[in-house]
């Protein structure tokens, strides 16, 4: 691989890693979402059509987008935050299901099947690492504060955390504020990366490939998915050249390795404080 | 009028694949606890191996049908093997199982594209009879049903083994309470096993139908599947197999008439839209009953 398709490879990494930050957002809190890929389709959209039609500047347009995802981040939680585990995963998808549906049919405004074009102006080194060094950050941020607490206590146990004078669900909910915001960032570059979105931009397959790339990469540390989506985006480039087309195997293959063998991910601090302090306490998550 | 009953009867057709793919989805769901997103591509294999009997090893359609269903089955089994069960042995919990299944669909999906290759094909003619039974005014395909029997069969079929049969009592045991199960002598692996299979088995036929029925055998067909069934399956209900079978139907049903009164379009956006509805008002499923959560 020349330099230039490293370049292209590593700032698509870039935006993954947002879209999985955007799913461990949620992950944190103890709530399997699919969600993200639905908010990235709906300020990706908006951004095309704010920019290209309306006439807003890009900057505005992401700006607009981050507040409309954290705004949908909100309802969503409103519809799905009542069901139970395995449920909300699926209503989750199905909004991921519904949301190419409506990308579909609101020709008007999305261009149907035949997609529509994103200014690119956002498409740089500057803004993906800008984005995704503000998510980190506010994920850095929260970890040791009430919130990031309260969050991990509820994923281990909500019981428990609601015993603590924890509520699972207003946890949950800005949870789900921060995915939303996440995801509407990520959307709006991945336009922006693109310059062309369509029906199949934002559908299952970014949404577990990013949940692969989260669980590779460690669902209990927010450097986890940055890491994982890196090496999901990169690995799949480096086995292009043996694999051919076929590379997504190794993919599929090393999904189900790390989960059996590897069940916490590449960053696994409690591993390696288990490894460091043998005979000592290890304090958990 | 007869338009009407002739859309019915399209619906139902077209809704007892769904139907019957719910019905293994459901299977692995309920039974298990595992949401398989690897489904669909067993009804992918097993229409593409039905697909290569017939076609390169020139096995008359019935038998080709038998092996592509078996196919699948053992498909299924290896899955399970591979994936499902060093978790199980781990007790690794909701989400694990989730995240193994999705590696095992990017895996089957690319070898399927990469033994079949990205274009689509159908059954040769002659693999079921194709002159229309006409009947008071209606038109039925044979493979219609064929379609409606097997949906019909195979989710009674199910449901008796389930609820009438040891082999149903082991599955129940094993699916409240693995350990208990075994200590009263449950042989929990065979029964796990046989469960796979079973629920595979269903979606190789569910695919090879769908590919009988849409004239299409490619290597994205159980994916289309996995959409429709895992809605049929959240709109029936959790708990009981003939839920998602009777929801499959109205899924068909409900697609063929918002496409023919409707538009067209907006055929996925309905059935979609139901499911949401029914996940948010009634997330038990329609004809579910409310589980008491365990603390």
């Amino acid at each position: 691989m020349n330099l230039a398709a490293w370049n292209t490879t590593l700032q698509f990494a870039g935006v993954s890693a947002i879209f999985a930050l955007s799913i461990y957002a949620s992950l944190w809190t103890g709530v399997l979402s699919l969600a993200p890929v639905f908010f990235g389709a709906v300020s990706a959209f908006t951004f095309g059509w704010v920019t290209l039609t309306v006439g807003l500047p890009p900057v505005a347009g992401l700006v607009l987008a981050a507040a409309g995802g954290g705004l949908l981040g909100v309802l969503t939680a409103f519809l799905v935050l009542r069901l139970e585990s395995h449920y909300l995963a699926m209503a989750t998808i199905a909004l991921v299901l519904i949301g190419r549906v409506l990308v579909l049919n609101m020709e008007d405004f999305t261009g149907g099947v035949a997609g529509t074009l994103a200014p690119g102006d956002l498409g740089t080194w500057l803004w993906c690492l800008g984005c995704l060094g503000l998510a980190a950050y506010v994920l850095a941020r929260l970890r040791g504060s009430r919130f990031g607490l309260a969050a991990s206590a509820v994923r281990e146990d909500p019981a428990v955390a609601q015993s603590l004078g924890i509520n699972p669900r207003s946890v949950q909910l800005v949870g789900f504020v921060l995915s939303g915001v996440f995801g509407g960032m990520a959307g709006v570059l991945q336009a922006s990366f693109l310059q062309f979105i369509g029906p199949d931009t934002f559908y299952t397959h970014l949404g577990f490939t990013t949940l692969a790339a989260v669980v590779l990469g460690g669902a209990f540390h927010w450097l986890g998915p940055i890491i994982g989506a890196v090496v999901f985006t990169a690995l799949p480039e480096l086995l292009r050249g043996p694999l051919g087309e076929f590379d997504s195997i190794v993919t599929g293959l090393l999904l189900v390795v790390i989960i059996i063998y590897l069940p916490r991910g590449l960053v696994d601090l409690r591993r390696l404080r288990l490894l460091r302090g043998r005979g000592k306490t290890a304090v958990s998550e | 009028m007869t338009l009407v009953i002739q859309q019915l009867v399209n619906g139902l057709a077209l809704g007892a694949v769904y139907a019957l793919f719910g019905v293994g989805f459901a299977l692995i769901l309920t039974k298990m606890g595992i949401l398989n997103v690897a489904h669909g591509t067993f009804a992918t294999w097993g229409a593409l191996v039905a697909y290569f009997a017939v076609a390169d090893v020139g096995l008359p359609f019935p038998l080709a049908l038998v092996v592509g269903v078996v196919a699948a089955g053992v498909i299924g089994v290896l899955t399970d093997l591979v994936a499902f069960e060093p978790l199980r042995r781990r007790n690794a919990g909701l989400f694990a199982p989730i995240i193994a299944s999705i590696g095992m669909w990017i895996l089957l999906l690319t070898v399927a594209q990469a033994v079949f290759g990205a274009t689509a094909t159908s059954f040769p003619d002659h693999a079921v009879p194709s002159g229309p039974i006409k009947f008071a005014g209606l038109v039925i395909l044979p493979a219609q049903l064929l379609n409606i029997a097997a949906a019909l069969l195979v989710a009674f079929g199910l449901h008796l083994a389930l609820t009438r049969t040891r082999f149903g009592a082991a599955v129940r045991a094993i699916s409240a309470d693995p350990r208990s199960a075994t200590i009263v002598g449950v042989n929990a692996a065979r029964t796990l096993r046989l469960v796979a299979f079973t629920a595979a088995a269903i979606a190789g036929l569910a695919g090879v139908l769908a590919g009988l029925s849409s004239n299409n055998v490619s290597f994205d067909l159980g994916e289309a599947l996995l959409l429709k069934g895992f809605a049929a399956v959240v709109v029936g209900g959790y708990g009981d197999i003939r839920g998602a079978a009777l929801a499959g139907f109205m899924i068909g049903i409900l697609e063929v008439v918002s496409a023919q009164y409707i538009s067209s379009g907006f055929r996925d956006a309905i059935t979609f839209g139901v499911l949401l509805v029914i996940l948010v008002l009634r997330p038990q499923g329609m004809f579910g009953e409310r589980k008491l959560a365990r603390a």
